[in-house]
């Protein structure tokens, strides 16, 4: 126990708190928040079909990295298995396009579903541990659900599933330009974000933030916080399955290696980039580390990987608060 | 009157050394309640195992009439037994407010909500800076916890276990490492307290003793060695002649290292 | 009967290379409070070698060769990570290096071997099969469990029997009160760490002729000592055993009755444990921290 304790206040002092924007102005965040979503939203107007596809899927998977963050960074969870959900959404929408219905809506409800339960009933193995200990299990269920895909043919096994029809939207025609899907998941991903930004804010993430802070505190103070850990684990299992269906959605085609070990260390790893705690900047950290795999991959020879393991240990060493740190310990300069 | 909190034998064990050996101790409902006794009598592991912190080897421990030995320490916390620790026990990465807010919140049970912005509660939110001006800390609300100074960590745990709205609080060595300004403060806020609230004190600074409790338990070893009012305490030759034949209790009071 | 029978001897292999696999993440979690996740990446450096200069049913010496060049080269990597994670602090920070370092590593081996699906033959003397109970069965897995009960004996003397053990099981126990009594944990630790890692190169070559070597084996085989450490308890050396014992039986009782749900078993096996007893199944600590 004595291990949990001492990995736990050190998952605290990897993290921030979130809790910065009160102070500030809701002019100022304004002023930020809708020119960056003026300039997202009139991205398909001006850019051309492949790089909307890669924004796409940038979304989709910042919408993952959130669902790390809201454990990591809020409650101090380090995980590594955020991409079983993930892979749940994911094949649950495309099931749900191939067999019912090509409607987004249900397809991102039944993602969101489908990433919840999944985590209800792997979640309370994990959330009896604390810091490595959690980063220990969370691997552990991650891999399983990992092979678990890989080898039910139920689900296509290796081969992963095909044949997903493009989505439509409240019965209309079936989108297949890039940009109606861009739009969609861009609306999605902005709602998600929303609706995380609100629970930060909200007692429940100042609950999670004691958490991550001080739990035997937080005991002493009365709480019970095993089942707001559990509570949280859930949420933001929903969250990784509705990035899910969003993936899916856009790719229309889901193989195991989308909730493999890769995708759960790169959302980690976009987490620990953009700076723990914060919700912005591991955003900002899921479209470099994506940028960097698929575009900067096919430029070396398709090592990418290789690329990304340095930045594993180059951020550990060189950016040891995320890049939402740096912009911090400049205002504490100034 | 009953006792609000009631010890018989209670007993915990490291291994073979008894720490706290067959303590029976009553305070009553709003007692001001002082624990003294030098390095190492165990008042700190008295406090653990009375807050459910430790587990108790032996004995029972009655809150308001009820055993709550095998309870764990977020139910004691929550029939409002709440303690304060020997190093201040914050939520250092959070801001000064949402240490007071996270105890105001389970009060007001409204800390699993998030259909809002916590600072939407606007009850809680103001019961929050309420605790915090209390112990002079409402200018700091904004600051991180990790920002403050010792003696105002101390007054913020101060402020955070009144907030969680207790009937008994255990006070760990209140004062340590506060200067003599904080120290006065802290009396100040004692002494304004309402009569309802009953509280348990260690404390090594025996001014603050004398001048804030009705009651002093002098513990020994890990046992009881005398109990009863200060003026009593003073005089009982028990608990001078127990302390290496020093000639007056203040002496050997004062020159604790601690 | 005698299905069940290679079924059990095949678990009892599995579980053998299992053991040396995640003898060392046991011991290094439990020592340092380090998640190596490069430990995979270790294990199929080994696997690599045995391709190199074993492939295709090599001569005993080459085999030999190979085995001990393993060992060299995981104790390298293992004591640079442990150097790596001895520059943080931070239990995240040396999870997320010993994560870039896997990466680095499987990279390079991949750019190296390419991406194909290389197999290994069992060195030339011991490539037959022989007959157990009238099945037949291959020679070298009986080996690989022999070695399997020699490295179990061997650790055992080891670590509870000798003084250098009694440090290493009170580095587990509480390393802080270690290192006030004088003693240079840090030298312990690394020795530590480099030794694992030697073991699961080991791992690798000897258990290339039954699993191969192909890109994403690290991580499979890296799930797998994961499953053995949590169930057999953090930092437990007769859990390791244990848990490898069982995880063996599990995955080849498995493999052989539902191979398509054989993933299903060894979580459910795991989900179980953790139910029952949280802390595995024979914890280092418990002695310790009540």
């Amino acid at each position: 126990m004595k291990a949990a304790s001492r990995t736990m206040t050190s998952a605290a002092d990897r993290t921030q708190a979130v809790d910065d924007t009160r102070g500030r102005p809701a002019a100022r965040a304004a002023l930020v928040a809708v020119p960056v979503l003026v300039v997202l939203t009139a991205a398909p107007l001006v850019l051309g079909a492949y790089p909307v596809s890669t924004m796409t899927r940038i979304l989709a998977f910042a919408v993952l990295v959130l669902s790390v963050d809201l454990l990591t960074g809020v409650t101090g969870l380090p995980t590594l298995g955020q991409a079983a959900y993930f892979g749940a959404g994911a094949y649950t929408a495309a099931l749900v396009g191939i067999h019912l219905t090509s409607d987004a809506l249900v397809q991102a409800l039944a993602g969101l579903a489908a990433g919840l339960v999944t985590a209800a009933v792997t979640g309370w193995v994990a959330v009896r541990a604390r810091g490595i200990v959690f980063l220990m299990l969370t691997l552990a269920i991650g891999e399983s659900v990992h092979q678990v895909a890989d080898t039910w043919s139920a689900v296509g096994a290796s081969n992963g599933l095909a044949g997903m029809p493009p989505i439509s939207l409240f019965g209309g025609a079936p989108l297949v330009a890039a940009g109606f899907v861009y739009w969609w998941v861009l609306a999605v991903a902005v709602i998600v974000y929303a609706a995380v930004a609100l629970v930060v804010r909200s007692p429940y993430g100042r609950t999670l933030r004691g958490i991550r802070d001080n739990e035997p505190r937080l005991r002493a103070l009365g709480y019970r916080p095993a089942l707001a850990r559990y509570g949280v684990f859930c949420m933001a299992g929903a969250v990784a399955g509705a990035g899910g269906a969003l993936w899916a959605a856009h790719t229309r085609f889901v193989s195991p290696g989308d909730l493999g070990f890769e995708v759960a260390a790169l959302a980690l790893l976009s987490v620990v980039i953009g700076g723990a705690g914060s919700l912005w900047g591991p955003c900002l950290g899921a479209a470099l580390v994506l940028l960097v795999r698929d575009n900067l991959s096919a430029s070396i020879g398709g090592h990418g990987p290789l690329v990304l393991g340095l930045a594993f240990v180059a951020v550990v060493f060189l950016l040891p608060r995320g890049i939402a740190g740096i912009r911090r310990r400049k205002e504490r300069l100034s | 009157m009953t006792p609000l909190l009631e010890l018989r034998g209670l007993t915990h064990t490291y291994g073979s050394l008894r720490a706290v050996d067959q303590v029976d101790l009553a305070v009553l409902p709003g007692e001001r309640h002082a624990l003294i006794g030098p390095n190492g009598a165990g008042k700190s592991t008295l406090f653990a195992t009375v807050a459910g912190t430790l587990p108790a080897t032996a004995g029972t421990v009655l809150f308001d009439g009820q055993d709550i030995t095998a309870q764990r320490e977020s139910e004691r916390a929550r029939r409002g037994l709440l303690r304060t620790y020997q190093h201040a026990s914050l939520f250092l990465n959070c801001s000064v407010l949402d240490n007071v807010a996270l105890a105001v919140q389970r009060v007001d049970r409204v800390a699993h909500r998030f259909d809002r912005a916590a600072r939407r509660f606007g009850r809680t939110q103001s019961r929050a800076l309420e605790h915090l001006d209390a112990v002079g800390l409402a200018g700091r609300a904004a600051d991180h916890a990790a920002a403050l100074s010792h003696g105002e960590r101390r007054q913020l745990e101060v402020a955070m276990v009144l907030a969680a709205h207790p009937t008994l609080v255990m006070f760990d060595e209140p004062t340590a490492g506060m200067s003599a300004a904080e120290t006065e403060r802290f009396a100040d806020l004692v002494e304004r307290l309402p009569d309802s609230l009953t509280l348990l004190i260690v404390e090594h600074d025996l001014d603050v003793v004398f001048r804030l409790a009705d009651r002093v338990t002098v513990l020994h070893l890990g046992k009881v060695l005398a109990s009863g009012p200060p003026e009593q305490i003073r005089a009982d030759d028990a608990v001078r002649s127990a302390y290496l034949g020093a000639a007056r209790t203040e002496d050997l009071f004062t020159g604790d290292p601690r | 009967m005698a299905t069940y029978l290679v079924s059990v001897l095949n678990g009892l292999a599995m579980g053998a290379l299992l053991f040396a696999i995640a003898l060392g993440l046991s011991l290094v979690f439990g020592m340092m409070d380090v998640l190596n996740l490069a430990h995979g990446a270790v294990y199929l450096v080994g696997a690599y070698i045995a391709v190199a200069l074993a492939a295709d049913g090599a001569s005993p010496a080459a085999f030999v060769l190979a085995v001990l060049l393993a060992g060299v080269a995981g104790a390298v990597l293992g004591g640079l990570l442990a150097g790596l994670t001895r520059a943080t602090p931070h239990h995240l920070d040396q999870a997320l290096l010993t994560l870039g370092v896997s990466l680095v590593v499987a990279e390079t081996l991949s750019a190296v071997f390419g991406n194909d699906v290389h197999s290994i033959a069992a060195p030339a003397p011991v490539a037959g099969s022989v007959t157990v109970f009238g099945e037949t069965y291959p020679v070298y897995r009986l080996l690989v469990i022999a070695f399997g009960l020699v490295l179990a004996a061997g650790v055992y003397v080891l670590v509870e029997r000798s003084p250098l053990g009694s440090l290493i099981r009170a580095t587990v126990a509480d390393r802080g009160m270690v290192s006030a009594l004088g003693v240079n944990t840090g030298r312990v630790l690394v020795g530590v760490f480099a030794a694992g890692a030697g073991l699961a190169a080991v791992g690798g070559v000897l258990a290339g002729p039954i699993l191969g070597a192909q890109p994403g084996l690290d991580e499979k085989v890296l799930l797998l000592a994961l499953v053995v450490v949590v169930i057999g308890g953090l930092g437990s050396v007769r859990g390791a055993l244990l848990g490898a014992v069982l995880i063996g039986q599990v995955q080849a009782l498995g493999t052989a009755l539902l191979p398509e749900y054989a993933s299903f078993l060894i979580f459910a096996a795991m989900g179980l444990v953790l139910l029952l007893r949280p802390a595995g199944l024979l914890p280092a600590r418990a002695a310790v921290h009540a």
